[in-house]
């Protein structure tokens, strides 16, 4: 994989976390084939901050987060970690539009082992056929829920795949990195604890905002290493925008 | 008793004359006939040694019992009787509420009609009683169906080995075995005509006039003089194979190979008849011990060599087994029929869920639920419910697709917010220095939707819901309960 590095716009895009810069502006006119080769390739990435460019991914319904993430939006294929302090801060809300698209694609939706039960009403109401979703009890043995995860990342008819596991070796996310590549198909784990040594191409955290005023509906999302960027980015979201 | 046909071998005077009749003409002149085709004239010659055979002998019954049941009630019965009639005969046929089976040919073999009888009188009772029937039923024998169906209704349980002794046997009967309409039945009546014999001495021609061939038909067939359609009972296919093993084997990896042959075997007999399976049992056979039974569900029928092995290999790789294999043992329980799929013929033309796509889907979730067992993986739902708990249904694997038309498609729910998490069990809230606590402080956000039902069933339901935001930063769905004891419960995470 090569990694090129272009040092002729690496000083203002530091300076606004949360706007996609206007970096496209200050290419020399010598550096188009390499755009064209980095707006084609997804493998293909600037050593620098890539947050807010490109085109390479899939919108995740929300502008600020889009900002941030490298391909203005959720990877196509990988896995994606998301970080909670504990479960139900937001983080199915963060994955809807995501979702949404998947099931319009016509593909389905697995959810292993989520620690409730899920709602179909709440389904219907954001739009997601429940015909297209299919859930691993959470009873399974974290081996079997290990296993089918792997084999719906590499059935390319799953198109998002989310599984909750609280603390995975490095070679097992590996494996599952590997499947979701055959299968072109994303991955989600939902984790308590990030550690800093995953292998995962992406990972998130919704924080825990303490100070009740600092925003009533807003939610703090801290990417916390994507491909791409160099450090990490938050921004603040309202993820409950149709409640 | 005695087949009278065995010491009448000899060619009738009047069968001799009508096979010799039988000799086909060729349009081309006589001389050529007999110069070009001198075998022609010998085989002619010969045929009426030939053509002789005892006449069939079909034997009816005839079960009144079925006359109330649904058709498709009466067809499975009759069905299965078939089934146990294939013991004395290859040759069945359906009729309404009756069969009938050539026995002729096995006169010799089971040492004469009372012995078939008896045979057939055993296991037809049997299975009769075993369906709650009245275990009598009505039989009769002749050389043809309609003859036996007709002598069997009237009763008679009669036995006619010869075709000659047809019409005065069936001539006794009255008019009513031919089941007449009402109108059909009086004008016979107010001719005279009381029984078989009776219709014979009309005008034939003038029968039909009056009233329609088809009852007319129905005599001619009945005394042989014109052929007579079956409907033929088909066995249902079956298939077992099963493989002794040169020495015993205790490693799974190690049968896999010999599993993928008897596959091969399967797959190919299913390609053969057009079918494929949805249900079949590999057992591995252990000394002294019972075997071990694999059962493979299939939600689409398949006849994939490479799919079932998959599922099978998943099987495997989860079982355990008591002892050594000596043998090994495939059994289709269920047969579908094969239901191809065409393939378009330009490659863009594709559309994004093809048929194809979904097969793959399918055969992922049956490895899936062949790894997990059929309660791990669920369907949800929504039903069309007020009440909370009952508005989300999850629903088994394989019962989905019974229950999909039972529940229907539920596209309008509720405008209020539902959390996409619902707990099991609600979860009671303590108040804390006058604000509700879970794990941190509750803020209710908005609220209250008052649920109330259930009202006619003793669990009376009748709830405040608020969307309420913990100090974390996780939004809840509580509510208070309404009654004397205003409590509080955490109900759904909207997550």
């Amino acid at each position: 994989m090569t990694i090129i590095r272009n040092h002729s716009d690496t000083h203002f895009q530091y300076q606004s976390q949360y706007q996609p810069s206007q970096g496209n502006a200050m290419h020399d006119g010598g550096s188009s084939d390499i755009d064209e080769l980095l707006q084609d390739n997804p493998a293909l990435w600037r050593g620098c901050d890539m947050a807010g460019q490109g085109t390479t991914g899939r919108s995740t319904g929300f502008t600020q987060l889009d900002a941030i993430l490298p391909g203005r939006g959720w990877p196509e294929k990988g896995l994606m970690e998301v970080v909670t302090p504990h479960w139900g801060m937001g983080e199915l809300q963060l994955l809807i539009p995501l979702m949404r698209s998947v099931v319009e694609q016509g593909k389905w939706i697995l959810w292993i082992s989520p620690p409730y039960l899920l709602y179909a009403p709440a389904l219907v109401q954001a739009g997601i056929n429940t015909e297209q979703v299919l859930v691993v009890k959470l009873d399974t043995s974290c081996k079997d829920a290990l296993w089918s995860m792997e084999k719906a990342l590499q059935t390319e008819n799953c198109g998002l795949v989310l599984a909750w596991q609280n603390w995975l070796p490095t070679k097992v996310l590996r494996r599952l990195q590997l499947a979701a590549d055959t299968g072109d198909t994303l991955g989600v784990l939902f984790k308590h604890h990030d550690s800093e040594h995953s292998p995962s191409p992406i990972r998130l955290k919704i924080g825990d905002s303490y100070s009740e005023n600092a925003g009533f509906n807003e939610s703090e999302v801290t990417v916390i290493k994507a491909r791409g960027n160099f450090r990490s980015l938050s921004a603040n979201i309202n993820l409950y925008q149709q409640a | 008793m005695k087949d009278p046909d065995s010491e009448a071998q000899l060619p009738l005077p009047s069968l001799a004359r009508e096979s010799g009749a039988q000799v086909i003409k060729l349009p081309a002149s006589p001389n050529t006939v007999t110069a070009n085709r001198p075998t022609a004239n010998k085989a002619s010659r010969r045929t009426p040694a030939r053509r002789i055979r005892p006449n069939k002998l079909w034997y009816a019954l005839f079960l009144p019992q079925l006359t109330n049941l649904a058709p498709s009630q009466q067809k499975k019965y009759l069905n299965q009787l078939a089934g146990h009639i294939q013991s004395v005969s290859s040759n069945v046929s359906f009729h309404p509420q009756a069969l009938a089976c050539e026995v002729r040919s096995g006169l010799k073999y089971f040492g004469g009609i009372d012995t078939i009888h008896q045979k057939l009188k055993k296991l037809l009772e049997e299975q009769l009683r075993q369906w709650d029937l009245d275990d009598n039923f009505l039989y009769a024998a002749s050389p043809t169906i309609s003859g036996s169906l007709l002598l069997a209704r009237s009763g008679h349980n009669a036995l006619v080995y010869r075709k000659e002794n047809l019409r005065s046997a069936l001539g006794q009967l009255p008019t009513d075995v031919l089941h007449l309409d009402r109108e059909q039945g009086r004008r016979l009546h107010n001719m005279g005509v009381r029984y078989l014999r009776d219709i014979w001495r009309l005008p034939s021609d003038g029968v039909r006039k009056r009233f329609g061939s088809k009852f007319v038909d129905q005599l001619d067939k009945a005394l042989g003089k014109a052929p007579e359609p079956t409907c033929n009972y088909v066995p249902p296919p079956a298939f077992i194979t099963s493989y002794d093993l040169p020495y015993e084997l205790e490693n799974l990896d190690r049968v896999l190979p010999i599993v993928d042959e008897l596959l091969a075997q399967l797959c190919d007999f299913l390609r053969r008849r057009d079918l494929s399976t949805s249900h079949l049992i590999l057992s591995l056979l252990h000394e002294k011990r019972d075997s071990t039974a694999v059962s493979i569900g299939l939600r689409q029928a398949s006849r994939s060599q490479q799919h079932l092995m998959l599922l099978l290999e998943t099987h495997f790789s989860q079982l355990s087994i008591p002892a050594p294999i000596i043998a090994i043992k495939i059994e289709v329980i269920k047969f579908d029929s094969f239901i191809a799929e065409s393939n378009s013929l330009l490659k863009e033309a594709v559309p994004r869920l093809s048929r194809r796509n979904d097969n793959s889907l399918v055969q992922f979730m049956e490895q899936l639920q062949a790894r997990l067992g059929n309660n791990h993986i669920k369907f949800v739902r929504s039903v069309a419910q007020h009440c909370p708990e009952h508005a989300s249904a999850q629903l088994d694997y394989n019962d989905e697709s019974n229950q999909r038309n039972s529940i229907g498609k539920v596209k309008k729910v509720s405008n209020n917010p539902r959390p996409l998490w619902l707990l099991q069990d609600p979860v009671l809230l303590h108040i804390n220095k006058g604000r509700l606590f879970y794990r941190k402080p509750i803020a209710i956000l908005s609220g209250p939707e008052r649920i109330e039902t259930h009202w006619w069933s003793g669990a009376d339901v009748c709830r405040d819901y608020y969307v309420a935001r913990e100090s974390s930063g996780s939004r809840l769905w509580i509510y208070q309960e309404k009654g004397s004891v205003k409590k509080w419960y955490l109900h759904g995470i909207f997550a």
